[in-house]
């Protein structure tokens, strides 16, 4: 297997923006990794796209845009885990030695999806859908637990959202560059006790491109190839099999998986970009992905470790909750905003002296399976 | 009259005391299942049993949610239960005066009708303080 290094990326503006198609948002991510790859259009091989709703030939519509045509293209759906998908299913190609240099590409226009604007309904067959569960809910049911187990409180759960929209003022490419209180976010519209409003991710439009290269090919681009030392995806189990909602058996596994595949622990981080769909859900990560011990999510949070200028940064970009989540996207602009502290070039939100950093996508609820049914992480090093 | 239907055929049964959830069990490894699995997730066998499941059970975790879903206008309660046998199972609530939620209470299930579907009343479960 061949190592494989991240010689470009990009990412479009994320907002609310349903007069922009998915092809025009796809290829201004594409061109922004091309042209921070100083790459032609020509040198690209192989491409993956991902995107949710409303998918067919995603990778082929985008690309016509920068005039790459004529290669494999694979378009590819996993919830929130697309991106991921997708820029592992590159890796893949290029790691096996079918290709040199790929792209990869998550999409999504949420404002004109067929769920904007309204709820996700639920399938004829998803039972619990129909008897009102849903992801807010589901949440909300976590953040109780949280609370009885952990002594999490609400104020715990909004400093999360305070902590990212803090450090999503320092993004330019932000959806929402606004500080919120600890009382703001509190109270904030009631979704689903206890998680209000300026708990969850907004809806967002948006794209973001990745290349990759193999990195004895990449030194012909670039002087500071970032290399992949791990990319795991992974589905997880049936619902009976989860006992405690606030541990992801999935996320166990699969975390186990890439410290082994890139040969280092989650002490080794030096900074985490990952799915807080809701800001409770960071605090269960923290665990789950081992950045302390189980059960110590709150403490870790409390510290005050996890914001810029502490020991682990996570989600410095300001995470889906300040940035938004266009959901196929996010898994590729994580592992941007990894490349980006790993090359120094992250500006005011910069992670000092970063050389190892992880990104997790995690997402898909499908009745009788436990609830965040697949993740994908890269760990990158410069 | 509006005929009645059960949200999913052979989920409950009704009874003098009000109704009880129906899972299924392996025959095999004794895994139980709420609602009903074709197979045993365990061992993949066949072979099931018709599981008539405890009226009560403890209170996992809940929330009121203050958004619409499907069919329940907020605000609405919905909730884990935890059944003796070691089955967990996700309903509606029933808040009840005087009785809020708290993790761990005592619930017993009830079965009444949950919503209308064209010319259907669709009957189902719910949860309720004891």
């Amino acid at each position: 297997m061949r190592e494989v290094a991240v010689i470009g990326i990009g990412q479009s503006v994320f907002g609310k923006l349903p007069q922009k198609t998915v092809a025009e948002l796809g290829s201004e991510a594409v061109a922004a990794a091309l042209a921070d790859a100083d790459i032609s259009a020509k040198d690209i091989q192989v491409a993956y796209a991902s995107r949710q709703y409303n998918a067919w030939c995603t990778a082929q519509d985008i690309l016509k845009e920068v005039g790459i045509r004529n290669i494999e293209m694979v378009n590819v759906e996993n919830t929130c885990a697309g991106g991921s998908t997708a820029f592992r299913g590159v890796w893949k190609e290029i790691a096996d030695g079918h290709y040199d240099v790929g792209i990869a590409i998550g999409v999504e226009s949420m404002t004109t999806s067929p769920i904007a604007g309204k709820m996700i309904t639920p399938e004829k067959d998803d039972l619990d859908g129909h008897l009102g569960m849903s992801m807010p809910g589901m949440f909300a049911m976590v953040a109780r637990r949280q609370m009885e187990q952990h002594g999490a409180t609400v104020e715990d759960f909004a400093q999360v959202s305070v902590k990212n929209h803090r450090h999503g003022c320092l993004n330019p490419q932000a959806q929402y560059k606004k500080e919120f209180t600890v009382e703001e976010v509190l109270n904030s519209r009631m979704i689903c006790e206890p998680i209000t409003l300026l708990m969850c991710c907004p809806n967002t439009d948006g794209a973001a491109a990745a290349i990759l290269c193999s990195t004895d090919v990449a030194r012909k681009y670039t002087t500071t190839p970032i290399r992949v030392l791990a990319s795991t995806l992974l589905s997880g189990d049936y619902k009976e099999f989860q006992k405690d909602i606030t541990v992801s058996p999935l996320l166990e596994k699969i975390s186990k998986m890439a410290y082994e595949m890139a040969g280092c622990g989650p002490e080794d981080m030096d900074l985490v970009e990952m799915h807080d769909a809701f800001a409770n859900e960071e605090m269960l990560r923290y665990e789950d992905l081992g950045l302390c011990k189980r059960g110590e999510g709150v403490a870790l949070l409390r510290s005050g470790a996890t914001e810029i200028g502490g020991r682990i940064p996570v989600n410095p970009s300001g995470g889906l909750l300040s940035l938004g989540h266009p959901l196929s996207a996010s898994g590729i602009r994580t592992i941007c905003e990894i490349v980006l502290h790993l090359r120094d070039e992250a500006g005011a939100r910069q992670t000092p002296n970063a050389k190892v950093g992880l990104a997790h996508m995690h997402g898909g609820v499908v009745a009788g399976l436990e609830h965040g049914i697949v993740a994908g992480i890269h760990i990158l090093a410069r | 009259m509006a005929e009645v239907v059960p949200v999913r055929e052979g989920i409950l049964v009704e009874d003098a005391e009000g109704g009880r959830l129906l899972g299924n069990k392996c025959k095999c490894c004794g895994q139980l299942f709420f609602p009903k699995a074709r197979f045993c997730f365990t061992c993949f066998n066949k072979d099931m049993e018709e599981a008539v499941l405890s009226r009560y059970g403890r209170l996992y975790s809940y929330t009121i949610a203050h958004m619409p879903s499907t069919h329940f206008q907020p605000p609405y309660a919905i909730g884990f239960v935890d059944l003796p046998e070691g089955v967990r199972v996700f309903a509606p609530l029933k808040m009840t005066e005087g009785k809020p939620f708290k993790v761990g209470m005592d619930m017993e299930v009830v079965i009444e009708k949950l919503w209308q579907e064209d010319d259907k009343q669709v009957i189902g479960y719910k949860f309720k303080p004891v």
